[in-house]
């Protein structure tokens, strides 16, 4: 595919969308991340699952939630970009 | 156990792999004497290829050896893996999108010609060319402990002389049939090889967290066997707190200025394919954090704790799976952990051998043909698997997973040149090069200073550096990285006073 053939909303570098869309994504985004980083939050013994403490389990379960916030980032950043699927 | 029948298997389905890897190069056919086609397969891998491809890049020996070898060693701390995987996807998120975006526009391969573009200087996109090849090499050395992990067990069950002989020799075969496929599908082998790995070891991961915690009494169990580990048992230890965070950032920070991850995204065909990709990586993650449970696992399973005492804490996941299954599934898994470590090594002496010849020969051999500068990857993707392999025969055995963090070291300095550049105008060559030096500086010397002065050790055991009390233990690299980016900030400052109006020209980039 040539740049010709490519549109030119997907090689724009300006964010398009309404500035609730801007905070819905920036939320989508970083609220995963964020609770990755602030480790005191899970650093836990209890509520056990499955004989884990709270620290092991949680960390995986909030891989499957980061994805569920991620998609839906990508999926009205996508739409917000137009053009092509 | 029938080791004959382990063997069988696992020869069995290499040959298969091998064929995948040679067939690949008819897979959407290309030019393959084209830089574009062999070492981005031409620039057209949807959302699903682009998942296999990336993840291949997380799915390596990282995933399989290192991460469950610490976590049974050390402890808690080396569970930083699964927040790290969980932070480093919304890093590539916010980025990726914008870095492909200004690739295409330009035609870059790579993140260095935009950093040759942005700040006109020949030295520093030559310096950070060779950050990102250096960075790379412990990456692919881990590789290969995995798969020496794999063969050591499978081969030392079944005969009891010359076992690393015969090892080492496996290992120089694997190589030279990988080069040889690399040589002809490039990019091609390793995604159409990286869907048969994943595929062996999602199934192998599933089979084994859910059955191996039935037989030895659950979870509970493994976790009363175990010893009060120095590095946090259940949780981590108030010291170790910091360390676990910035190991953690440190990582995600890391992961996309990998000449090999950049080159996954410049192989996808939109962003819109990029973005969806990207945001289902973490699910790659949940196999990461099974895997490193093995780790704990390992202490309640009585009969793989004799296999790791015996071959080392690299076997924890072979041991396991070796001690509770039959000979097929062992073949299988084994076979699966160790194309784990072959396909990325693969990806990642590629990713190498392009930046060598386009951001570092290129520029001072003018009148190089597209078709040259095609060969001449082709051959030195060769030589960085060979040196990778020569510096593990040589070099003296150390945590494998700490050869991937002295790299995340060097790599990370990396950060301001590729992540700052897209966003910030006003950056300029000399504060990015400062800044690249005082963080490589900072970063290296504290980890040398922690293992062969305080330490006394004589080889490196870890990257974290202990601070006084408040702080505790923290990430070499993260402690670069501050420097670096304070430098670069106090650099930008200053010119930015000198020189309040740049014109357009000047400030470059990506823009314009």
């Amino acid at each position: 595919m040539t740049t010709a053939e490519v549109n030119s909303n997907e090689l724009s570098l300006e964010t398009k969308g309404t500035t609730g869309q801007k905070v819905a994504v920036a939320l989508l985004l970083l609220i995963p991340m964020l609770v990755f980083a602030i480790t005191p939050i899970y650093d836990f013994k209890g509520p056990e699952l499955f004989g884990l403490t709270f620290f092991y389990w949680f960390e995986t379960l909030w891989l499957f939630v980061s994805a569920a916030f991620y998609v839906g980032a990508a999926m009205l950043l996508n739409r917000m970009e137009g053009g092509n699927k | 156990m029938n080791n004959v029948e382990v063997v069988a298997v696992f020869i069995s389905l290499f040959i298969l792999f091998v064929a995948l890897g040679f067939w690949a190069s008819r897979w959407r056919k290309g030019d393959m004497s084209d830089l574009g086609e062999w070492a981005l397969a031409g620039r057209k891998l949807g959302s699903y290829l682009a998942w296999f491809l990336v993840g291949a890049d997380l799915y390596t020996a990282y995933t399989f050896i290192a991460i469950p070898e610490s976590l049974f060693v050390k402890g808690a701390i080396y569970f930083f893996a699964v927040p790290y995987v969980g932070i480093t996807f919304g890093v590539a998120m916010i980025t990726m999108p914008r870095l492909w975006k200004i690739s295409k526009n330009k035609n870059y391969v790579t993140a260095v010609d935009m950093i040759q573009d942005k700040f006109n200087s020949k030295s520093l996109a030559v310096i950070i060319a060779l950050t990102g090849i250096v960075a790379e090499l412990p990456y692919i050395a881990l590789q290969i402990y995995g798969m020496q992990a794999v063969l050591t067990i499978m081969i030392g069950q079944l005969i009891t002389s010359d076992v690393v002989t015969i090892t080492e020799i496996s290992l120089i075969i694997a190589f030279i049939i990988l080069a040889a496929f690399t040589f002809t599908s490039g990019l091609r082998g390793a995604v159409i090889t990286a869907v048969m790995k994943d595929i062996i070891i999602f199934a192998t991961v599933i089979v084994v967290i859910v059955l191996v915690p039935m037989y030895i009494g659950g979870f509970g169990h493994a976790f009363a066997s175990m010893p009060k580990l120095p590095f946090g048992t259940g949780t981590l230890p108030p010291l170790l707190l910091n360390g676990f965070i910035s190991l953690t950032i440190g990582s995600a920070l890391a992961l996309y200025l990998y000449p090999h991850a950049i080159n996954g995204v410049f192989s996808t065909s939109s962003t819109k394919k990029l973005r969806m990709s990207t945001a289902l990586l973490p699910l790659y993650g949940v196999g990461l954090a099974l895997l490193a449970l093995f780790g704990v696992l390992a202490y309640g399973a009585s009969n793989a704790l004799p296999l790791i005492h015996h071959y080392g804490p690299l076997v924890t996941v072979p041991a396991l799976i070796y001690a509770y299954f039959p000979p097929w599934f062992v073949g299988f898994a084994f076979l699966g952990i160790f194309i784990g470590g072959l396909v990325p090594a693969s990806i990642m002496a590629i990713a190498q051998a392009n930046l060598l010849t386009r951001n570092v020969i290129k520029p001072f051999w003018k009148n190089i043909t597209a078709k040259t500068e095609a060969r001449l990857s082709k051959y030195f993707s060769i030589m960085f698997k060979f040196l990778a392999l020569g510096f593990i025969f040589l070099i003296n055995a150390t945590y494998s997973l700490q050869l991937q963090l002295v790299g995340g070291i060097i790599i990370l300095q990396t950060l301001p040149s590729i992540f700052l550049a897209m966003y910030v105008k006003r950056l300029n060559k000399w504060s990015v090069g400062a800044g690249w030096a005082a963080g490589q500086i900072t970063g290296l010397s504290l980890l040398i200073y922690a293992n062969f002065v305080i330490d006394k050790f004589t080889s490196i055991q870890s990257v974290l550096f202990k601070f006084s009390t408040p702080l505790g233990f923290f990430y070499a690299g993260m402690v670069g990285l501050l420097v670096n980016l304070l430098v670069v900030a106090v650099g930008t400052a200053i010119s930015v006073s000198i020189h309040p109006k740049v014109t357009a020209e000047a400030s470059g980039g990506a823009r314009k």
